[in-house]
């Protein structure tokens, strides 16, 4: 129950925030975040932003690795 | 680790055996999508969990839609998953061709909307999902109460996670628990159910996130002792959003809730509290119980909790099938039942 | 000329021909071009090739075209499939009554427009006028004839083992440009139809390699459809890596907002073509010196494995089946 997609938030106004995945730009609620700001990459839901995002999925995968496998 | 690295860690693991159950449907299907259970280890037993909200939704809700669009005219809009979802003796697909009213949409908020610029309508929503879901259906409300709407209304169905954890800790090894659902409630249900010896792993959702998640689950479990890990903190913080949960909290109650396949687990249902129950349609449009679940040799629930493979099913690829289906899980692409038989055989 | 089409427009009479003179000959018009029962036309040598579709889109125009150049291209493009040299289409039109001439009249420009540049003739046309509602504003039907040149012989059935599979460009634009002009899910991108006429860079691709075996353009079910339906007809296994199949990133947003899968979204202007593997790179070299085939890409092999599947090799290097298609496609959020 989860599809998400990441996106970067291109402006935010009144808790409504437009964010851009890969060119593809819609208006999203963005009530569930403080502080939300242009630059931004979030994970995107049902239409609402639902998680800031503050790395990639490969340089995350490399630390957790690093932690836990080696 | 590279993604090739991780890989060849799965495929030649020969520690104890594992079973992972993942929670989500979203994974459940990636995991297929990406051909991951194709290179596990024998060692490694994925269970596909109970987390594909379609899937638990009982038929009953179904019907109680078909109900209000073919009975009350109103204009139902739904995510696509549930548009083919079997009721007991229809789906919207078919009420649609009937001439109901049934519009998919991207968003509950969306649904809403569509209320706003369509007066002359009542407008009901299908309320489905888990915590990642429920804020964007709380929000569709508030919006519908800001905006003087008194044509929206929710169908609720919602659950939450916990009690499942609960109710299926017997069934798995470690749970791999689902990342969009964290980053709501945060990681404190996970702590405390290390702490009562059971032991998860939070994963994203990209193909080298899985990888990452399945790794660790496998390599804390061959070290022995109940295990938490956060593998998913780029989107997944332990405080998660106490925005989501706050408004979530203003609208909502915790209710007894049924999930198909599994039963009744108390608490693990919402709903909207009573001053505003003008937005819930089940008492808005006084909807009549109808509670007839039908009787097949479907195993649903036994797919559900791990119990059996859904290629264990006698239905399985015969009376039921992705055009066919008789159970739910082989409905939404994130069901177990669908998963295999889309991406099932053998490569 | 009054405003909108009106049933007298269908009648056959004054108003008929007032059409036919007025807009469809301005447009369309050519020395084959006829106004009587039938065209007559030199006989071409070698085998012919004859195929006719029938276009219904709403709407009826999008980023990138309208109903009109895909009535052409969809034509041309099945023609070129056969590895045939489109020659003449016919068509006809179902028009709902009340639709603006001005509209009708960008359909029939773009038509000619389209037309010329497949090198094509249109030679005999009909029109018809249905009661408002009986049609969603224009239905279009058109039929070609090509030419197929001597040696050529192209067909699902001929895909081997070994074959190398080439798509001709990136996937899922048409059927993502058309999603969001019916402006549903509230989502905007910069994605135009990929619809185009095609016959040029496949006869450049036939020069290369005069052995193509599959030649098969990927209309409404996608490519994805396409290589479901060649590996169930040639009885080989197909093998692609989701790697190489190239997808613009707009589609790959849109898509991904709303959990649909590319490959299942309709392209009009994109071929699957399947050829001995030693002249793959030949045709994708060629292929990219051309107009609308500059993306081509070797996505793939057949195989004598999982005959009738299509098996995905994905990006952690893992294997699945491409999910079959066929059912209605429905943005998946849960």
């Amino acid at each position: 129950m989860c599809v998400g997609l990441s996106a970067k938030v291109i402006s935010v106004k009144d808790g409504v925030a437009m964010i851009d995945a890969s060119g593809a730009k819609r208006e999203i609620s963005a009530e569930l975040l403080d502080d939300l700001e242009p630059g931004d990459f979030v994970m995107v839901h049902a239409g609402c932003a639902i998680a800031k995002i503050t790395d990639t999925d490969s340089s995350e995968s490399e630390k957790l690795s690093k932690e836990h496998l080696s | 680790m590279s993604s090739s690295e991780l890989r060849d860690y799965l495929q030649n693991y020969d520690g104890p055996e594992i079973r992972i159950m993942e929670v989500c449907g979203t994974h459940t299907h990636e995991i297929f999508r990406q051909g991951i259970r194709n290179f596990l280890s024998p060692k490694i037993n994925l269970i596909s969990g109970p987390g594909c909200p379609v899937c638990v939704t009982p038929a009953s809700y179904i019907d109680e839609a078909i109900y209000l669009a073919l009975e009350k005219n109103v204009t139902i809009t739904s995510f696509g998953d549930l548009i083919r979802v079997p009721g007991t003796s229809s789906s919207l697909q078919k009420a649609r061709a009937e001439g109901a009213k049934v519009k998919v949409v991207y968003s509950p908020i969306d649904g809403e909307k569509y209320a706003k610029e369509h007066p002359d309508e009542q407008v009901v929503f299908l309320s489905v999902g888990f915590e990642t879901t429920t804020p964007s259906d709380v929000i569709a409300v508030r919006n519908a109460i800001r905006d003087g709407i008194g044509n929206f209304s929710i169908l609720t169905a919602n659950k939450t996670m916990p009690g499942a954890y609960e109710a299926m800790a017997d069934s798995t090894d470690c749970y791999l628990y689902p990342g969009h659902v964290h980053a709501i409630i945060g990681t404190g249900i996970c702590k405390d159910l290390q702490k009562r010896g059971v032991s998860g792993v939070i994963a994203g959702f990209t193909g080298e996130e899985l990888l990452t998640a399945l790794a660790i689950a496998v390599r804390k479990h061959s070290e022995g002792g109940p295990f938490y890990v956060n593998a998913y903190p780029r989107v997944v913080t332990d405080e998660g959003s106490p925005a989501a949960v706050k408004l979530v909290d203003e609208f909502t109650r915790p209710c007894d809730a049924m999930w198909r396949g599994i039963g009744m687990i108390p608490g693990s249902g919402v709903e909207l509290k009573e001053e505003y129950s003008s937005y819930d349609a089940r008492k808005k449009f006084d909807i009549p119980v109808l509670e007839k679940e039908y009787k097949t040799a479907c195993r649903c629930g036994d797919v559900l909790q791990g119990k059996i493979r859904p290629t264990g099913c006698p239905l399985f690829g015969k009376a039921c099938n992705p055009d066919h289906p008789v159970g739910a899980c082989m409905v939404s692409d994130e069901g177990a039942c669908s998963a295999f038989y889309t991406y099932g055989g053998s490569l | 000329m009054s405003d909108c089409i009106t049933l007298a427009h269908g009648s056959g009479g004054r108003k008929t021909n007032e059409l036919i003179a007025g807009l469809f000959k301005k447009h369309l018009g050519n020395s084959y071009f006829t106004a009587d029962d039938a065209a007559v036309l030199p006989r071409p040598e070698g085998k012919i090739a004859m195929s006719t579709d029938g276009f219904i889109v709403s709407p009826w125009k999008y980023p990138g075209g309208n109903i009109g150049r895909l009535s052409v291209c969809g034509t041309v493009n099945d023609l070129a499939c056969m590895g045939a040299k489109p020659l003449y289409l016919t068509c006809s039109y179902v028009i709902e009554e009340g639709l603006p001439i001005s509209d009708l009249e960008e359909i029939a420009k773009a038509m000619g427009e389209t037309a010329r540049e497949a090198g094509v003739h249109i030679v005999a046309g009909d029109t018809k006028v249905a009661g408002k509602g009986q049609v969603d504003k224009i239905f279009i039907t058109t039929a070609g004839v090509g030419v197929i040149e001597d040696g050529i012989e192209t067909s699902g059935r001929l895909a081997r083992p070994g074959d190398s599979i080439i798509v001709t460009g990136d996937v899922g634009r048409h059927g993502t440009a058309i999603l969001l002009s019916r402006d549903e899910y509230g989502i905007e991108a910069d994605v135009t139809s990929d619809c185009a006429p095609l016959w040029h860079p496949v006869s450049k691709a036939l020069e290369v390699c005069p052995g193509m075996h599959v030649i098969r353009d990927a209309t409404r079910g996608g490519v994805g459809t396409v290589l479901y339906e060649i590996a169930a007809e040639a009885d080989v296994g197909i093998k692609v890596r989701r790697q190489d199949i190239p997808v613009a990133d707009e589609v790959r947003g849109v898509t991904g907002l709303l959990g649909l899968e590319p490959l299942y979204l309709a392209c009009e202007g994109r071929m699957v073509m399947m050829c001995p593997s030693d002249k793959a790179q030949a045709v994708v070299d060629v292929l990219s010196g051309c107009k609308y085939t500059e993306g081509a890409k070797i996505i793939g092999e057949v195989t004598e494995d999982n005959k009738g599947k299509v098996v995905m090799v994905t990006e952690v290097g893992g294997m699945t089946f491409l999910p079959q298609p066929g059912n209605e496609l429905l943005p998946r959020i849960c």
